[in-house]
Formats: C-alpha cells, structure tokens, sequence
C-alpha cells in the first residue's frame, strides 16, 4: 500500500502522464492504419467467397474476437522472433512498441473486416445493379456506388472500434512499452502513490475518449449529408 | 522454430485447472452488472432527478476509461474507503481482510454495469411505442407497463447483446490476474515463467479462450434463433 | 355519458384541436369524419390523456376532470373507463392472444387468473378468434390481429371504447371480418367514438356524426342529415372527394 491518499498529487501527476500520451496515440494511429489495411485484405476473400481464402479469413477473425487482447499481444511479443528467426530475421533488440503496434493492428483489422463485411452487405443490392445497368464494370461498382455507402455505414461501428482499442493501448505496458499508462507505473513506483497515478491515467484517458467521440460524430453528420439533402420516405 | 509441442499439451490441462475461477469471476459480475444495468436505465431514461447525471457521469466515465485502471482503482481505493468507514462505524474488521475477488467482483461489476445499461437502454427504446401506449390505454400504470410490457420484450432484444457481453467479460477476466488473482491467465504467467516456456504457455491459454468463446456464441445464436419469433413483429 | 368541453391542444406553434365539444350519449356509437391531418387522431388520443389537451375538460360517466390540472390518479381512473382499438393494432408481441386479452383484467382490474381466462375466452370466441388462443401476434393475420385488438379493449368492459382508423391499416379483403366484428358488438349497446374512412360503414353503425376539420367540428347531426344533407360546404367538398360515387340530391 501507498502513502495516504493526496489529491494534490493527481493533478501533479497530469502534466507528467500528458507528455507521454503522444505514445499512445502513436500506437493506436499506427494500429489503426494497419487494421484498415489487414482488414480490407481480409474482408474482400469472405465478401467475394474466394474458397481457402475465404476460410483462413474467418479462422482469423474467429480466433482474435475469441481471445483476451492481453493474451494476443504475449503471443506475439513471445511468438514473432520465434517465427522470424525460422527465415534468419533476428528482432531481439526490435523495440516492443513495434510489436504492440503489429498486435493491436491485426487485433484491429479483424474486426474492422468484421465491420466492412456487414457494411457492404447491407448496402441495398438494388444499388449495385443500378449502377450494371447504366454500364459499370463490378469494380467500378464496387469503388464507385457500394463502398462509399458501405463506408457510411460503417463509420459509427468503425469510431467505436477505435475508441474501444485507445483503451486497451493501456495494456502496453505489459511488455514493457513506455506508453502514458507505463509511465505511470514508473511514477507509482517512485513516489508510491499508485491511486493518485491511476486516478490521473483515468481523467486523461476520458477526456481523449470524449474528444475522440466528439470528433467522430462530426465526421459523422458530414458523411450522413447526403442523407439529409434527399429524404426518401416521409 | 523452437516450440514444444508437448508442452503445450501439459500447458492446457495445467492452466484448464484455472478455468472455474475464470467463469467465477466472468458470471457474478455479469449477473450483478445486468442488476446495476437495469437500474441505471431506467434512472437515464425517466430522468430521476438528480441521480440521473450521476448515472449519466457513471456510464459515459466507465465506458471512456480502460478496464485495468478500474481494477487498479477499485483495489487501491476502496480499502481507503472501507477503513474510513470501519473507523466511523466501529466495525471490527479491517480491509486487509478484504479477499482479494472481492475487490475483482466490485471493478467489474461496475464495468459491466455501465455497458449493461447502455445495452439495456437501447433495448428498452426498441420496444414499440404502440404497445406502451396500449397498455396506457388499458389502464396501466407506468411502473405495471414498464414491468409486464417493455422490460421482457427489452430484455429479449438485448440478449444477444447480452450474451456478447459475457464474452466481453471473459476476456476482460484476464486482466485479475494484474492484482495476482489465479484465473486462467495468471495461471498461463505462472506456468510459463516456471517452466520458461512463454510462447507455450499462452498458446494453450488462447486455445481456452478460444474455445469457450467459440461455446458462448453458439449457445447466443441458438438463443437468438429462439426469440427470432417474437421480435419479428406484430404488424402484418 | 362522456363530455367533452373545449378541448385544446397545440404542438409547438401548430394549433390542432381549437376547442372542440362534444356529447356521446350512453350506448350511442360516434363516428367522427374528416380530412387527414384534421385532429381526429389527436383527440382521441387527448380523451385517454395519451396526450395531454392544453385545457378543457373532460366528463367520462360521473368522472370530471381538467385535462391542464389532471393528476395522475385522475388520468389512471380516466383510462380505466375508457378502452382503444388502434390503428396498427399495439398488441403486447410476447404475449400469446389469450395472453393478450386477459392481460388488462388480471393486472389492472385484478381478476383472479381463472375468471379473467374464461371471460377472455367468451369474448374471443365473440370475435371469432376462439381457435388462435394459444398463437403469438406475429403467427396472425392483419384483420386477425385487429379482432385482438377489439377483445383486448372489450374485455375491460369500458364505459367507452374509442377506434382509431381500425381498417385502414388492413389488406382490402380483410377489412370486412374486423368491421362486422366492430358492427357487432355496436348492437350489443356499448358506447364507441369511432374514427374511420369507411363511408359505408360509418352511415351503417353510426347514430351521430361528426365532420371535423382543420382543429374544429364543422358539422355534426344524425348519419341521414350529414350524409344526405350537409349544410356545410366544406362537408360537401370532403364526401364528395372520399366517395366519389355517391350522389346526393337536394
Ligand atoms: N406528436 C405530435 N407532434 C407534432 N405534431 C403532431 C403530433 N401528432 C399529431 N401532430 C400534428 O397534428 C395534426 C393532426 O394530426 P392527427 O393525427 O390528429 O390528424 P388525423 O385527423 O388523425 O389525420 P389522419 O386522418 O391522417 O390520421 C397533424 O398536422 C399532425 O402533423
Ligand atoms: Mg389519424
């Protein structure tokens, strides 16, 4: 147990947290891009039912939507210089934030796929043979008319996402990666006030988690415009 | 590749060993988590004065913070509070008797709750408002309409989201072992850093995961099919 | 007897009831007309307070009450009188049509379970519907679904039953099972205030009409005179729009 409970302290420990938040937005930045990436490769085989494809796609997201992020990333920390020294790649000195921000990013892009499947297929298939019959090739179909409404619609799902993994960037630490929840528990540990520290790492993760929301649902609102302008029914 | 194979076999059953204390932790706050869900709805939605901005405040600050941190807090903070308490009322015992669940139980209880809530919420403004206003026109009162119309039909659209819930827990159990609780990831720390075998270790750990995971959402699609009837509508 | 003085009610700026009576004498059927957008929904909504009038005052049997300083207690005695059938039916979808019917009766008039069950079956067998006890809304058809909704609104014996557009929601060939069915029990002698676009019908069952327009009673008389002759031009304009073949000669 700590010393008694200062609150002075908290707001002491805020400015020392902040200048490591770049960190964690680097993480979850980097993440995010990678999930994007990983999960667009990853939900074209499943929307186009490539066979093989489609089924190593879903063993995939089955096996990151069915174990704890936490045991994703000890995987990974312990298993990739496995695998990497079998083709002579030696990563023993690779920094760990490289190996949160791979974790997390194909933890992302499995359930960003996830996402983008559910999005396409709930675009009205009227859509895509309108735009056959005015002459479109299937791919500028798809880029043109399908994936911007499917992206639409996937935004909220999309934001949630995001702001659901900016927490568990908080786990970084786990394997030693110095992110703002790492450096409180170096600050913890040299002024044994751990509850101040946390109770600071909780305000400043809120208030970047209300900030992210607010930002999202501007986007938002500008995505949805065109839904505004042409009301359909009513 | 340097893996044991074998190991990961002796891994299993070691960690499987873990498995009760894992659906321990994952269902009582589960199921205390619904009870503080429902009620936090239904403070949000009938705008109880006062208490609803706490509860407003409860949900969106629980949902906008990590997990870890609210186990962290509750076990720091809450032997502070119950000294103080002790102290005040006299009781006789002290926190350090506290055991240890206890303190896993009280952080995800409350974490559970405040997603809960929003779950349910969301439930309870699917309900059709028609039937509300029938059973009005019956002569209902609002807690009778509340209780025998809209909270069953709210709870059976939420309960697959419910149930994913659940898995949410699971995983998120994983984090007890951060204040040295031996749930099924705590028992993979220990197995592996006993033998050295890390990789191993968490593998046999993900497969557990995996599995149970893979369990809860066949029983949540064979739930949803059940229901599938009632939510299909009234209006031919 | 039912009453209603001056009633009004506005949302936001839009004035939609501009004070309206109205007399519904005890086993007279009320059929209220009038163009879309007219208040009829909003009134009958505003006698069983689903909404609140502005002001006025409402008088169900020996009942008085002001729709602005209602209390609560009033407004629960109020529906307790009155019974509705709606437009798209609002059947409790988790309960199974008996369920349906005896749910008023056991939790509101708190009818021992066995009783409540065999006057729910009386009555769904007066509705026909004696064969889809055990079903769920979602099994049945439209006009099925209707009938439900009248036994449900039946079964609480009210000193009123007021219909929103019962029909209109209803394929064509079903509409005419749920109008026998309200045409039925209108000769049994129960008060009804009946909002409807069924011309037909409405000069069948009703003994008093009601032309409203644009938040005001236009007209109202006896089915032959409004019917055959409306005094009022904007009356005359309305059925002669909605029944484009009826003829009328002065
Ligand atoms: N809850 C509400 N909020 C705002 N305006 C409303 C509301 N309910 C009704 N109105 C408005 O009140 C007016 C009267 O509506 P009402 O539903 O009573 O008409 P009606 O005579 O029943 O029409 P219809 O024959 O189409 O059912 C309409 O202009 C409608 O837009
Ligand atoms: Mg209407």
């Amino acid at each position: 147990m700590g010393k008694s409970f200062d609150l002075n302290l908290v707001f002491d420990f805020l400015p020392k947290l902040l200048s490591y938040l770049h960190i964690t937005l680097l993480i979850l930045v980097g993440a995010v891009l990678i999930g994007l990436l990983v999960g667009f490769l990853a939900a074209l085989p499943r929307i186009y039912n490539i066979p093989v494809l489609r089924t190593l796609s879903a063993i995939y997201v089955s096996f990151i939507r069915g174990t704890p992020i936490l045991i994703q990333l000890f995987l990974v920390y312990y298993g990739l210089p496995e695998l990497l020294k079998t083709i002579q790649i030696d990563v023993t000195h690779m920094s760990s934030l490289v190996f949160v921000i791979i974790t997390y990013g194909f933890s992302i892009g499995a359930l960003f796929s996830e996402i983008i499947r559910a999005a396409v297929s709930a675009v009205d298939r009227g859509q895509t043979e309108a735009a056959y019959a005015i002459g479109m090739t299937p791919i500028a179909a798809f880029v043109r008319i399908v994936l911007p409404q499917a992206l639409t619609i996937a935004f909220p799902n999309f934001a949630n996402l995001v702001i659901s993994y900016l927490k568990d960037t908080s786990l970084a630490f786990y394997i030693g990666v110095m992110d703002m929840t790492g450096r409180g528990q170096t600050l913890g540990t040299a002024t044994n006030h751990f509850l101040e520290v946390y109770i600071s790492l909780a305000i400043i993760y809120y208030a970047v988690c209300i900030l992210l929301e607010k930002c999202f649902s501007l986007l938002e609102t500008r995505m949805l415009r065109y839904e505004r302008q042409f009301p359909v029914s009513q | 590749m340097n893996i044991d194979f074998r190991f990961i076999v002796t891994a299993f059953f070691e960690i499987m060993k873990a498995l009760p204390l894992t659906l321990v932790i994952t269902t009582v706050p589960l199921l205390i988590g619904f009870a503080i869900g429902i009620g936090t709805a239904l403070i949000r939605l009938y705008k109880v004065k006062v208490i609803y901005k706490i509860a407003d405040f409860y949900v969106s600050f629980l949902r906008g913070t990590p997990l870890i941190l609210h186990i962290y807090i509750v076990y720091l903070g809450l032997p502070l509070l119950f000294d103080v308490l002790a102290e005040k009322w006299g009781w006789s015992i002290r926190s350090n008797s506290i055991p240890l669940i206890v303190f896993v139980f009280v952080a995800f209880s409350l974490n559970a709750g405040a997603y809960m809530s929003e779950i349910i919420r969301s439930g309870i403004l699917a309900v059709n408002k028609g039937e509300i206003e029938a059973a009005y026109s019956i002569g209902m009162t609002t807690s009778q309409a509340m209780k025998r119309i809209v909270l069953p039909q709210a709870l059976m659209i939420s309960l697959p989201n419910l149930c994913n819930m659940f898995v949410g827990l699971l995983h998120g159990s994983s984090l007890a072992f951060s204040i040295s609780l031996m749930e099924l990831n705590g028992k993979a720390n220990v197995v592996a850093s006993t033998n050295w075998k890390f990789l191993e270790s968490f593998i046999a750990a993900a497969v557990i995961y995996w599995g149970m995971t893979i369990l809860a959402e066949k029983v949540t699609a064979i739930l949803e099919k059940r229901l599938r009837m009632f939510i299909k509508g009234g209006v031919a | 007897m039912i009453r209603l003085k001056n009633i009004k009610k506005s949302f936001g700026k839009q004035m939609v009831l501009k004070g309206i009576d109205l007399t519904v004498e005890k086993g007279e059927v009320v059929v209220i007309l009038g163009p879309s957008g007219s208040g009829k929904t909003t009134l009958l909504r505003c006698i069983n307070f689903l909404e609140r009038a502005d002001s006025g005052a409402i008088t169900i049997g020996d009942l008085s009450v002001d729709c602005h300083r209602a209390t609560k207690k009033e407004i629960l005695a109020l529906r307790r009188k009155t019974a509705m059938v709606f437009q798209h039916y609002n059947l409790f979808k988790h309960k199974t049509v008996l369920e349906n019917v005896m749910e008023g009766l056991v939790v509101v008039q708190k009818w021992p379970v066995e009783r409540a069950k065999e006057r729910s079956l009386q009555i769904l067998e007066k509705v026909g519907l004696s064969q889809q006890i055990d079903m769920y809304p979602s099994q049945l058809s439209g006009g099925q679904q209707q009938r439900v909704g009248i036994a449900r609104a039946l079964a609480l014996n009210p000193e009123v039953i007021l219909f929103d557009e019962p029909t209109s929601a209803l394929d064509p060939e079903l509409v005419g099972e749920v109008l026998s069915v309200i045409q039925k029990i209108a000769r049994e002698g129960i008060t009804m205030i009946v909002v409807t676009h069924e011309m037909g019908f409405a000069r069948d069952i009703s003994d008093h009409v009601v032309f409203m327009d644009n938040g005001v009673v236009v007209e109202e008389g006896k089915p032959n005179e409004i019917f055959h002759a409306p005094k009022e031009e904007r009356t005359k304009q309305f059925l002669k729009r909605i029944t484009p073949e009826w003829r009328y000669s002065i």
